[in-house]
């Protein structure tokens, strides 16, 4: 079973039923309770998070710790049990990208990272607010001057 | 918008399933513990606020992203 999504950005997609997220409580400020995780280009280290209902409504992401390899994602007990984590389990984790004109201007909210955890009917994401203190909404990717 | 004058201890209930408890006022602080289901996300307003300019920000992003060599990772 796959599901089609013109997609305004990329434009047809075939998405496998396996391969959409279920997020109980949309993105903030966004919506939307299902998405996919797209790799447009395997060189490249973002990938997109793309609405499978809203064919205009994708966010570029990446993998945090690609670029700080000492990023820490804390939740409250309440917030981890919601998700289904404590055990060993690593979820899988992605940050939102500003995506500017200029590479080097690019930057992450690691504030709220999109957590990825198992669910009873297959995957759930929930962007959820990490409680490490230094936490940056915007946090440059890149060096400055760089 | 509703005021409700509450004493600490007491509750305010909305809907069914949401409750707050007043747990401490402590000069122009106010100590509130909320009781909410799985689906009902909690957020202190300014974090919300800013999450949701990125995540719209984020969302304006053209389909090109620019691909590498990317400049170096800031420093840790």
């Amino acid at each position: 079973m796959s599901l089609t999504v013109e997609s305004t950005r990329f434009g047809t997609l075939e998405i496998e039923a396996d391969a959409v997220l279920s997020f109980p409580r949309g993105l903030i400020g966004l919506g939307g309770s299902r998405y996919t995780l797209l790799s447009t280009d395997a060189e490249s280290p973002f990938s997109w998070l793309h609405s499978v209902e809203d064919p205009d409504l994708a966010l570029p992401v990446t993998r945090p710790w690609q670029f700080f390899p000492d990023y820490e994602v804390v939740l409250g007990d309440a917030e981890a049990e919601t998700l289904g984590l404590g055990g060993d389990a690593t979820p899988d984790v992605w940050v939102t990208v500003r995506a500017t004109e200029r590479v080097e201007d690019f930057t992450v909210n690691l504030r709220a990272p999109i957590v990825v955890a198992a669910g009873a009917d297959g995957p759930e994401a929930y962007q959820v607010i990490n409680e490490a203190p230094d936490a940056d909404v915007r946090a440059p990717l890149f060096a400055p001057g760089s | 918008m509703l005021s409700i004058t509450r004493r600490v201890g007491e509750r305010i209930v909305i809907g069914d399933d949401i409750v707050l408890h007043v747990q401490e006022v402590s000069g122009s602080t106010v100590r509130i513990g909320i009781e909410a289901p799985k689906e009902t996300p909690v957020y202190r307003e300014e974090i919300w606020a800013a999450v949701k300019e990125e995540n719209a920000a984020a969302a304006r992003s053209a389909a090109e992203l620019p691909r590498g060599p990317l400049p170096p990772a800031p420093a840790q």
